[in-house]
């Protein structure tokens, strides 16, 4: 048996990776049921916007990155308790984060929409949409947001961003907030949502202090010299354009 | 550690525990009445109706409980028959699927229990009441129920504390028992330990209630068994 032992132990330490610049490899978690930003393919590989922009800032940044699947309730507790180095996963900053962790420079400035059934015709404005049943991932920019916006509304939360649709589908909720982006280029797609529409107006960080300042990486407040490399990393995919090129791949920008 | 969030909350928890009780005393009411016929059924002379009962427990018993209420509050909503038929306004609500699907799995282990303490009832207490005249109803009634019940207890006590932490699954469909409280304040305030210990610690007060009215009920109709183990 000892030697059996040995003899895995000497295998895998033969094929681990050579030394990266960042001593450690880091570990990086996404909650994968946000598509097209992050998911798990059909294989069990995580695929997805935040996902391809995470491989290229450690590929940038030469740091020796695992980018694994975590509980969306799990995660900032897993981040700050230093079970994971870093979170790529949509997060918009906000100052209520801002006190827990800390975050690398902004990537990206997402909408917000709500999505609904065809020709519902529901008045969206500050106070109403009363008796109606609002779907959101809970402790979201979302969450907060319609939790102060609509107190008559009904407002369900659930653990995971695909739940809501389904729910949605299920005619169990009148409505979804989500990224804009999220809705059109992965909900709308699909083929149980022709009956639905984005409706009412778009929202950004401008609109509410809720929808935060942007979309960036979490980090431990700890790690400022993981945060500086990101950082970095981020700056070169920006200059020599791959991140253009990752957002035209999914959403089709310049 | 931030136990402050835990006070400011206690009001939630105040309402989680409540419903956490209603699931557990609902689902286990339900199931009760409902396992002693199956119980004689699963032991009928009649082939049909034994393995009939046995094929639902073996299903229920079979597969996870999370997995039955995925199926039952999710699976079913995704067919349009479902959600165009007149059961739907009931089906959409989740109380009334965790119910039923809570319903569904503790009567299958139920059933079960007392099916096996039917079995292994002495042959003499079945024989005396047949020879005493009795119709089967009434010895179902005086003889085989209480007997079956007494002989159970121990082991539906078990069952019954597994229910009670089972319930902790409904917050997975939105439904805010104390499970669920724990869990959205972990999401909006980013700590585990002092949330889920919360929840913990009302689990145990819990269990330790039911416990000792067990042992209260034993000691009070089971009696008997016991002195004869002497």
């Amino acid at each position: 048996m000892t030697i059996v032992r040995a003899l895995i132990l000497g295998g895998l330490l033969a094929v681990s990776p050579l030394a990266p610049a960042f001593a450690e490899q880091v570990t990086i978690a996404t909650d994968a049921t946000f598509p097209p930003f992050e998911s798990v393919d059909a294989n069990g590989k995580l695929v997805g916007y935040d996902i391809e922009l995470m491989e290229a800032i450690c590929k940038a940044a030469e740091l020796d990155c695992n980018i694994i699947a975590a509980a969306w309730d799990g995660m900032i507790p897993g981040l700050t308790a230093g079970k994971y180095d870093a979170l790529i996963s949509q997060l918009t900053v906000t100052e209520a984060r801002r006190k827990v962790m800390a975050f690398s420079d902004i990537y990206s400035h997402p909408t917000f929409r709500f999505v609904g059934k065809k020709g519902a015709n529901l008045d969206i404005k500050p106070g109403g949409l009363a008796g109606k049943v609002i779907a959101v991932q809970t402790g979201t920019p979302m969450d907060a947001f319609v939790t102060k916006t609509f107190p008559e509304a009904t407002i369900k939360r659930y653990d995971g961003g695909s739940a809501p649709y389904l729910e949605l589908t299920a005619g169990r909720a009148d409505l979804h907030m989500s990224y804009e982006a999220q809705i059109t280029h992965s909900f709308l797609k699909g083929d149980g949502a022709k009956d639905f529409e984005l409706v009412g107006p778009q929202y950004t960080g401008k609109d509410a202090p809720e929808f935060g300042e942007g979309v960036a990486i979490a980090l431990n407040r700890r790690s400022a010299e993981l945060l500086e490399k990101i950082n970095d990393g981020l700056a070169k995919i920006r200059d020599n354009g791959e991140l253009a090129a990752i957002d035209a791949k999914y959403f089709g920008k310049n | 550690m931030s136990w402050d969030v835990i006070a400011d909350n206690l009001g939630l928890y105040a309402e989680g525990a409540k419903l956490t009780l209603f699931l557990t005393v609902a689902s286990l009411a339900i199931a009760f009445l409902l396992s002693m016929p199956l119980a004689l059924g699963r032991n009928s002379h009649n082939a049909v109706l034994r393995h009939a009962i046995g094929a639902y427990t073996v299903v229920f018993r079979g597969t996870p409980l999370l997995v039955q209420l995925f199926l039952i509050y999710y699976g079913l909503a995704q067919f349009s028959a479902i959600r165009e038929s007149i059961l739907w306004p009931c089906l959409s609500s989740p109380l009334v699927c965790v119910i039923a699907t809570f319903v569904l799995n503790t009567t299958a282990y139920t059933t079960e229990i007392f099916a096996g303490a039917l079995r292994h009832l002495p042959p003499g207490e079945v024989e005396a009441a047949r020879a005493y005249g009795m119709s089967p109803f009434t010895r179902a009634r005086r003889i085989l129920m209480p007997a079956m019940l007494t002989r159970s207890l121990a082991l539906y006590g078990n069952e019954t504390v597994m229910m009670l932490h089972a319930t902790s699954l409904a917050s997975t469909v939105t439904l805010l028992e104390v499970t669920g409280v724990a869990r959205n304040i972990t999401l909006n305030y980013y700590i585990m330990f002092e949330p889920y210990v919360t929840a913990a610690a009302i689990y145990l007060v819990m269990t330790l209630t039911l416990v000792l009215l067990f042992q209260l009920a034993q000691a009070r109709w089971a009696g008997y068994l016991q002195a004869r183990l002497g």
